[in-house]
């Protein structure tokens, strides 16, 4: 997708901005022209044509109000495009962030996200409301000043480009390697001054508890040394021939150039004094495009790493649909070889064979980095897998179609989010149009009910307005919201029991009143849950060690035996 | 503008930035005031001697070559001021950072900072070095071409002159109006910046729940809402826009007409009327650049009223006359503490004798925290005090305070460094021996054998390589090596893996033993061999003794106990 194809709905609207603007441009020439006028008329010998003048003066004011009805319309339209561009932007990238597969999340920070539909769509702004307009505007406006000038003298008109040319011969000298590497230097202390600044105030806690504040404030000091002295040095560098390039093109010294070229031509050349007018007038304005190019140049490359940016997350691929997905016959998982890896060469997880029964608790336990985390999520599809596949009900999930398997599948994992919205609309997320009754049974299943009713609001509360909930309570309201959904397949992480013990006991509530016929995963922490549990896996480095019973496995005196010792002598 | 900016910086600052502005403002001056031997010049070409130029244009050449150096000096001037102020801001704002309490550092705090302090601080800086010179001088040099123009013609001067108060009033009114509009359409990004997190977090849950097929409407209406916001703004922004332009066009109108008609009824020179219809078209686009350049100057003004609010936000207060403890006894007395309206610690009494350890266990929000946080200082209470061997807190130097306790956090925060640096931060001169003597107490010794690259591997940023219990290790490996004699532990095991979990309690034990500890617990194995356990309710402390007491009085210790007990089948 290119840049244009993001905006090639707003083309008609956008054409119009522009075309204004170089309308509304040119006629601003009119007031200038018509001083030229007035000046020849008056100069010429001989009686003054007194209808003309008033002509010209009347034809002047008529180009300053087509100039002001244009520039203020395109300044207008332009503005309230860009506002419709940026909603659309938006739109477009909730909706691409809504299908991204929800893996690809994790490998990015949800600020970075959050900055591509803030920031970045804002920064679109100028490339949209400004900068296109006004560049074409600094073009064609001296384009035609110059055609106009050449026909009065062309010799003046070569002399009036001096100074425009003096600025362009200091341009290559910003561009010499010198110059270049001091501008990458400069980004670079500027990408480190600002990690600084956020380890220095991430790290704030720790910092004070531990006296380094000095240590820390010394980090961020150094970056800020480092960061000026590379400022200094491209300032050094670029400051004079900025200097110097602004003074090349200012008007004093642009209209000394036209009056020497004039006066020789005057006095030598035989040129009429009148004709000096349309070059101290128009003249000055054929310095607006090196100007320009200067301005708007800063806000355009800005606006188009946006666009890069905006139009990586548009790109991301979803998961793939099926085309036609196929209905799966009961609720029987089974993972058949499973191979998978966040990065291509490291597996973390190594050929899994696995059977969830319906009717039962599979428990899985293992060392950090087992891959334990990993292989939930690829039940609810965050992931597909490398090799081999998840099957749900006999049908792969690939073949299912992502929303038959989010109605089969729910999940209560350790990262809680609720939204700011009631507590009856958070537990009824996954269910929008579930009875109040049904809200009630489940907040009282997971143990939330007494805790909502002394809310301000009851269940009208609004999470993050009215109140905010623990960390403990807002886990409660989380599994409150997989029991409503009462899908026939559970997935759960236990360390998100660990709140506080009536979180933990919520959770073993819930896991002991799902009756009959469903199938739950759990990531066991305690043994009581692992005790209770039908299967208990045990991973190690992305393979399943062992698995059985819990009483067999710990007749085994295998590794889950002495797992679970070595954490029961030193907790007891 | 510049009040402000040198209120942020403070006053020793002003020197160099008034010299600048005052530069700007003399060029500008200077630029304006050469544009009058324009008249001269163009008396000697329009008239019968074209050969007189000379003289004339010398002097114009003159006027041109001052003011070319004083432009040359003040934008160099201009830059070298911007840089001074930028390094001075930022070691304003790193030393003002580093003494704010940590209560301050909410994490919506952090991620706002984070961006004020790269972003910010530069577009507040930018002011001086790039907006402060098209800004005087779009204001000063047509003050200066009227002030020329009254000179030659009173009548046509006087029309220019008009235009100054319309053009004043105008800019004001419309920076009036659009810093309503500002607020507001900022305050609607804020909320759809919100938004946009909670969508993006909520992703699992909200595909559970199949709403991403239709927009999301809670982020849609604030997306809609932050555009009708920012069409007001434009709106609002537009008869300004379009007030200054014709404001201008007007009275450059008048002018031509004004000019038309004295030279044709001869009571002005033509040379005259020529030079001032010119310089007055050279003033109109400065002033109508002025509504751009007043908006930028709006938003590095935010900027600068945003960290003029930081700066002022007091640090905790230093004692005049500090004074040491001389032993380690903790106490909490009538400690009141609130946050906002909402009192967090309510009249809470617990003292802990030296070497003994102290439990607090409640419900999640009910201030345990706090409680630790408030011993290391890192809020004053409200009503009480927190006493450290007898010392009030606020007496003691916060270097000796922090010197005396050793803190494990919930959330361990590494920074990216190796393991040992980060080990090390605990106590900078400690001899390679003892290094290796915490880390292995913490087992950190397993952790770093599994590590590529051992010792020198880098743990990433906030320690993002390790995992949540491997990190907790290193952040004990770091307070075994403090060796301070208060220990405070925040929720230490949560949360971990059971392989973690024997390791961190292994190495915590080593760290409790002989120190005085208060902790922060759930699990209520690791409390019961407190020696003393209160349970804190809404701030308040509801029951506290042993833990065969808090048993025996069945209250609601005694029920958290039977809940986590019991399996859940019963």
């Amino acid at each position: 997708m290119s840049d244009t194809a993001l905006l090639r709905p707003h083309l008609r609207s956008f054409t119009t901005v522009v075309v204004l603007q170089v309308i509304g441009a040119v006629a601003g020439l009119a007031p200038l022209l018509a001083v030229v006028e007035l000046g020849r008329a008056l100069l010429a010998s001989g009686p003054v044509d007194h209808g003309h003048v008033w002509f010209v003066v009347t034809a002047g004011a008529a180009g300053l109000f087509v100039r002001l009805v244009c520039t203020a319309a395109s300044s207008g339209i332009g503005h309230l495009l860009d506002d419709r561009v940026q909603l659309s932007f938006r739109r477009r990238l909730a909706e691409a962030l809504g299908r991204a597969p929800i893996g690809w999340f994790s490998r990015r920070r949800t600020g970075e996200l959050a900055k591509v539909a803030g920031e970045d769509v804002s920064a679109v702004h100028p490339f949209i409301a400004h900068t296109p307009g006004e560049l074409v505007a600094a073009f064609v406006v001296p384009l035609v000043s110059l055609v106009y000038l050449f026909t009065v003298d062309w010799r003046l008109t070569l002399i009036t480009l001096i100074p425009v040319a003096l600025a362009v011969a200091l341009v290559p000298l910003m561009m010499t390697p010198a110059r270049l590497r001091e501008q990458k230097e400069f980004d670079a202390a500027m990408g480190r001054i600002a990690d600084s600044v956020v380890e220095f105030v991430h790290g704030i806690a720790v910092v004070k508890a531990f006296g380094g504040s000095e240590r820390a404030s010394r980090r961020f000091l150094a970056a800020v040394a480092d960061f000026t002295t590379s400022f200094f040095r491209m300032v050094r560098g670029l400051a004079p021939l900025g200097a110097g390039m602004q003074v090349a093109l200012s008007p004093p010294f642009v209209l000394l150039a036209v009056l020497t070229g004039g006066a020789a031509l005057i006095t030598n050349g035989g040129m009429a004094p009148a004709d000096l007018l349309p070059f101290l007038l128009l003249g000055l304005g054929l310095t607006a495009p090196v100007a320009a190019l200067g301005h708007g140049f800063d806000d355009t490359q800005t606006a188009r790493r946006a666009v890069g940016r905006i139009r990586d997350v548009l790109t991301v691929r979803p998961l793939p649909e099926p085309a036609h997905p196929v209905a799966p016959q009961g609720h029987r998982v089974e993972l058949r070889d499973v191979r998978f890896g966040y990065v291509t060469g490291h597996e973390v997880l190594r050929g899994i064979d696995l059977v969830l029964e319906p009717g039962t608790v599979t428990a899985v336990v293992g060392p950090s980095g087992s891959g334990k985390s990993t292989l939930v999520q690829l039940l609810p599809r965050f992931f597909d897998p490398a090799h081999g596949s998840v099957v749900l009900g006999g049908v792969d999930l690939r073949d299912l179609g992502s929303q038959a398997l989010y109605r089969l599948v729910s999940f209560v994992f350790q990262d809680v989010r609720l939204l700011r919205a009631s507590v009856a609309d958070n537990i009824a997320l996954a269910v929008p149009h579930a009875g109040h009754d049904d809200v009630v049974r489940a907040a009282r299943l997971a143990n939330i009910h007494d805790r909502i009713l002394e809310l301000p609001r009851g269940y009208d509360t609004v999470i993050g307005e009215d109140t905010g909930l623990s960390g403990g309570e807002a886990q409660r309201i989380a599994i409150a919201r997989a029991l409503l959904a009462d899908t026939p397949v559970l997935v759960l992480d236990e360390a998100t029991a660990f709140a506080d013990p009536q979180t933990e006991h919520a959770v073993r509530q819930a896991l002991a009143t799902l009756d009959g016929d469903r199938t739950i995963l759990v990531i066991a922490h305690r043994l009581e849950t692992v005790a209770d549990a039908d299967t208990v896996v045990l991973l190690e480095n992305g393979t399943v060690a062992e698995r059985g019973t819990p009483t067999e496995l710990l007749a085994q005196q295998g590794k889950f035996a002495a797992f679970w010792q070595t954490r029961e002598e030193e907790v007891r | 503008m510049i009040r402000l900016l040198l209120k942020v910086l403070g006053p020793e600052h002003a020197p160099p930035v008034r010299r600048t502005v005052a530069l700007m403002t003399t060029t500008a001056i200077a630029e304006g005031l050469s544009y009058a031997l324009l008249v001269p010049v163009l008396r000697a070409l329009f008239g019968s001697e074209p050969g007189d130029v000379w003289l004339p244009l010398a002097g114009f050449g003159a006027a041109v070559a001052i003011y070319a150096v004083l432009r040359y000096v003040s934008d160099l001037s201009g830059f070298r001021a911007g840089t001074t102020l930028l390094r001075a801001m930022y070691h304003r704002l790193g030393d003002h950072l580093a003494r704010l309490p940590i209560g301050w550092y909410s994490a919506d705090r952090v991620g706002q900072l984070s961006v004020l302090a790269s972003n910010g601080v530069l577009q507040a800086m930018g002011v001086i070095a790039h907006l402060l010179a098209p800004f005087i001088s779009a204001c000063v040099t047509p003050l200066t071409i009227v002030a020329v123009m009254l000179a030659f013609n009173w009548q046509l001067g006087l029309a220019a002159l008009a235009a100054a108060p319309v053009v004043a009033a105008i800019q004001v009114w419309t920076g009036r109006a659009m810093a309503v509009h500002d607020a507001e359409r900022a305050e609607r990004r804020h909320e759809a910046a919100g938004r946009v997190i909670e969508y993006l977090q909520a992703q699992p849950v909200l595909r559970a729940g199949g709403r991403t097929t239709e927009r999301f409407r809670l982020l849609d209406d604030s997306l809609t809402e932050l555009q009708r916001a920012s069409r007001r703004t434009v709106l609002s922004a537009l008869p300004g826009v379009v007030a200054l332009a014709l404001a201008v066009q007007a009275v450059f109108t008048v002018l031509l007409v004004l000019g038309a008609y004295l030279a044709l009824g001869g009571h002005i020179g033509v040379p005259e009327v020529l030079t001032i219809l010119v310089l007055a078209a050279r003033s109109a686009d400065p002033l109508l650049s002025l509504s751009d350049i007043s908006g930028k100057l709006r938003g590095a003004r935010a900027e600068l009223v945003r960290l003029d609010a930081v700066l002022h936000t007091p640090p905790l207060p230093e004692p005049p006359d500090p004074v040491e403890p001389d032993r380690h006894d903790l106490e909490f007395d009538s400690v009141v503490f609130r946050h906002g309206d909402h009192t967090v610690i309510d009249d809470v009494s617990v003292s802990v004798p030296e070497g003994r350890r102290l439990a607090v266990v409640g419900p999640s929000g009910a201030g345990k925290s706090t409680l630790l946080q408030l011993l290391a200082r890192f809020y004053d209470v409200d009503a009480g005090a927190v006493r450290v061997g007898g010392v009030d807190v606020r007496a003691v130097a916060s270097e000796v305070l922090m010197s005396r306790i050793a803190f494990v956090f919930q959330a361990v925060h590494l920074f990216d460094g190796t393991i040992e640096e980060n080990v090390r931060l605990g106590r900078a001169g400690a001899t390679d021996a003892e290094v290796r003597a915490a880390v292995t107490a913490a087992r950190l010794d397993e952790v770093i054998d599994r590590l590529p690259g051992g010792w020198a591997a880098h743990v990433g940023e906030g320690g993002a390589l390790l995992s949540g219990g491997e990190r907790q290790r290193v952040s004990i490996a770091r307070a075994l090596l403090k060796d301070a004699p208060v220990v405070l532990l925040d929720e230490v095991t949560s949360a971990l893996d059971p392989v973690n979990e024997a390791a961190v309690h292994a190495g915590i034990e080593r760290l409790m033993a002989g120190r005085t500890v208060v902790m922060v617990a759930h699990r209520l194995r690791t409390v019961r061999r407190a020696d003393h356990i209160v349970f804190l309710d809404n701030g308040r402390v509801t029951e506290q003794g042993t833990h065969e007491e808090l048993l025996r009085h069945g209250g609601r210790y005694a029920d958290y106990w039977h809940l986590s007990m019991t399996p859940a089948a019963d």
